[in-house]
């Protein structure tokens, strides 16, 4: 039987791409990827944020769900089946929660600077972009928690090693004879 | 102090090249085979192996390229790094353990045999081979070339080197870079890693604190600066946008596990379970080295926009006129030695795996067997591989760049796309097949060339790169699902079993 994590990785894959030929397709905008600064050489400018966002924001924020969808499940592919117990599925369910948090408080900030123009700020950025900055870096710290402190109970286990010692053995002792 | 500024630079630069010319001898005595020479034997501890990998990931580029980034396109660039802590937890995931075992049980050099033997495929394996000849033509030659850009600027300083020409930087930093990878191999490599990797974290922090004090108001006023002048350089997407920004999440985060200099690190560890240790170890050293491309960036274009400085001639000068204008001499010193250690350890890595599919991968898939007295043509293929990719840079910068601009098209993305299905899902998934392996490499080679090479922009900034690996994905996923599952070999079936 076909795994069935690898159909919803492939099928989260699949809308993702429909989203990107979706976003090809919309409405451009001038400062969609930006434009040179008015005053200084060499520098960027966004623009109007709002401009570049109303064709696209949507599929935008829809393919980074699916992205964070994909990250959790990939990493749950790296888990061996058997290890995937019902207690591994929601430790991942929660990594995604957590991670979909992160991108919702990101974006809804970005959304809610656009439409009054005002920001506050967390550890010298502002809220939306620090939720960017230290809200991404540690969306991932589930994942290496769950590497690190369960090493030996879901990557790699003393069976498993009891197991890899004794195909090494094996082939050993196949390339002795 | 200050009056002695160049050549207190300069010092420090010549002390790392000399350490990095003493380890290449030390390395020397400790390399008996091929084996050693390209994966150390894989005998290396948890901590050497975590120094190896993060600064192999932050190359000169993050040194120089990322604060020019955040300078010219703001926030935008920061989704190259945010990801890292993703990247490597997927990287370890789904990589680490079973490039290990695989090493271990058919006594794999490169990555190219791990996927030949997952896939029992030559066509796979020379398919990987050649991507990563190109890929490393084009990295090698924009290291060097950064390498003797940066050596000519602090020489110049100097009265002694004045005039020194780009030529001569080019030979003086290939001459260091070919002896100690040449001597020592992937020894010497990983050693001068640990110290390039310690260089690069402690460079970080002090920038971090050199630039929380170049405002008044610290890094707060600067942001303020920047959301004044351009609210979005400084909001999540930055100058570039959102598809740009989201489509380096995709690449640098999934790509992570997909880069070759890296995943081969993988195959270096003494034991499996040391994995543990080295994936916290290896992404706290990141993000303590890439505290510099955030912070020199933030306060470079905020400096410019209030006029505490003049506009940059320049955005690559960020780094160079952030040093000489807010940091002691000291500092500037260690930060240009982690400079150095960046390229190099990047560059070395590269000539390591460059060489390897050079004489074992492609002699192997073309005539089923690699070449004999591989360590000796290892030695000669690693100087031959360096001066072309140092006579190929010092061609772009006089001649014509399209070449090299091609080839810089294999890098990051051209990995990412080719070898993260192949290699990551393929050694998680008893489904995939070679025929889907070979449409994904295939795909991720012609989309990436077609895209530079016709010069395609995206609408909204989407990368070339994010479209060859969607399809890439998509095409290593579904052939495999209506080919024929292959029939593994028993060792290959346990260990995917494990």
């Amino acid at each position: 039987m076909r795994s069935k994590l690898i159909v919803v990785i492939f099928t989260t894959v699949l809308i993702m791409a429909g989203l990107l030929i979706a976003i090809v397709l919309a409405d451009s905008v001038p400062n969609g990827a930006g434009l040179p600064h008015p005053e200084f050489n060499g520098m960027q400018a966004g623009g109007d944020g709002a401009a570049r966002l109303e064709h696209i924001g949507s599929l935008a924020f829809a393919f980074q769900c699916l992205l964070l969808l994909l990250i959790v499940c990939l990493a749950t592919l790296g888990v061996a089946e058997q290890r995937r117990s019902p207690e591994l599925w929601a430790y991942m369910g929660g990594t995604l929660l957590f991670s979909l948090f992160v991108w919702y408080k990101m974006y809804s900030g970005h959304q809610a600077f656009l439409e009054t123009g005002i920001t506050n700020y967390f550890m010298g950025f502002p809220v939306a972009t620090a939720w960017q900055v230290y809200g991404t870096w540690l969306g991932a710290i589930p994942l290496i928690i769950l590497y690190t402190v369960g090493f030996r109970k879901y990557i790699f286990t003393e069976e498993d090693e009891r197991k890899y010692e004794q195909l090494l053995a094996d082939i050993a002792e196949r390339s002795e004879q | 102090m200050e009056a002695y500024r160049q050549e207190i630079i300069v010092g420090a630069v010549v002390i790392y090249m000399i350490f990095c010319v003493i380890t290449g001898l030390w390395a020397m005595r400790r390399t008996k085979n091929s084996s050693d020479f390209f994966i150390a034997g894989r005998g290396l501890g948890p901590i050497v192996v975590s120094l190896a990998l993060f600064s192999s990931t932050l190359s000169g580029f993050g040194f120089v390229g990322g604060p020019g980034l955040v300078y010219s396109i703001g926030v935008s660039s920061f989704w190259m790094i945010v990801i890292s802590s993703t990247g490597y937890a997927l990287g370890f995931f789904l990589v680490a353990k079973r490039i290990r075992m695989i090493a271990d049980v058919r006594n794999c050099i490169s990555l190219p045999d791990v996927v030949a033997a997952r896939y029992n495929s030559e066509a796979v394996r020379f398919l990987i081979a050649v991507t990563i000849v190109l890929g490393v033509m084009g990295y090698l030659a924009t290291q060097i070339l950064a390498m003797a850009v940066v050596m000519q600027a602090i020489l110049s300083g100097t009265e002694m080197f004045a005039d020194i020409g780009l030529v001569t930087c080019v030979v003086i930093s290939s001459a260091v870079l070919i002896f100690y990878c040449v001597t020592g191999g992937i020894i010497a490599s990983v050693y001068t890693d640990v110290v390039q990797g310690a260089i690069m974290m402690i460079a970080g922090t002090l920038i971090l604190l050199t630039a929380m004090s170049v405002f008044d108001g610290g890094m707060q006023e600067a942001t303020s600066i920047i959301l004044a002048d351009d609210g979005e350089a400084i909001m999540p997407f930055g100058a570039a946008g959102i598809m740009a920004s989201l489509g380096w999440f995709f690449v640098f985060g999934l790509g992570l596990a997909g880069q070759p200099h890296l995943v081969t690190k993988m195959m270096m560890n003494k034991k499996i379970s040391d994995n543990r240790s080295i994936l916290p170890m290896s992404l706290f050293g990141y993000v303590m080295a890439a505290l510099l491309w955030v912070s020199i960036g933030v306060i470079m274009r905020a400096a410019v926009i209030d006029g505490v400085i003049s506009p940059l001639s320049l955005p690559d000068d960020a780094a160079s006129v952030f040093l000489s204008v807010f940091t002691n001499p000291l500092l500037a010193g260690i930060v240009f030695a982690g400079l150095f250690a960046a390229i190099m350890s990047t560059s070395d890595a590269f000539l390591n795996i460059g060489t390897a599919a050079i004489i074992h991968d492609i002699p192997k898939a073309i005539r089923g067997h690699s070449i004999k007295n591989e360590l000796f043509w290892a030695r000669v293929v690693t100087v031959i591989l360096a001066i072309v990719a140092a006579s190929f840079a010092l061609y772009s910068h006089f001649q014509d760049a399209t070449l090299v601009a091609i080839l810089g098209a294999f890098g990051w993305g051209t990995f990412a796309a080719s070898i993260f299905p192949v290699l990551a899902i393929g050694l998680n998934w008893k489904g995939a097949t070679a025929l889907g392996a070979i449409s994904a490499i295939v795909s991720a080679l012609l989309i990436n060339f077609i895209v530079q090479l016709a010069g395609i922009v995206l609408p909204y900034g989407i990368l070339g790169g994010l479209i060859a690996f969607v399809v890439s994905l998509i095409l290593f996923i579904g052939v495999s699902l209506v080919t024929k599952k292959p029939e593994l070999d028993a060792d290959m079936e346990a260990v995917l079993n494990i």
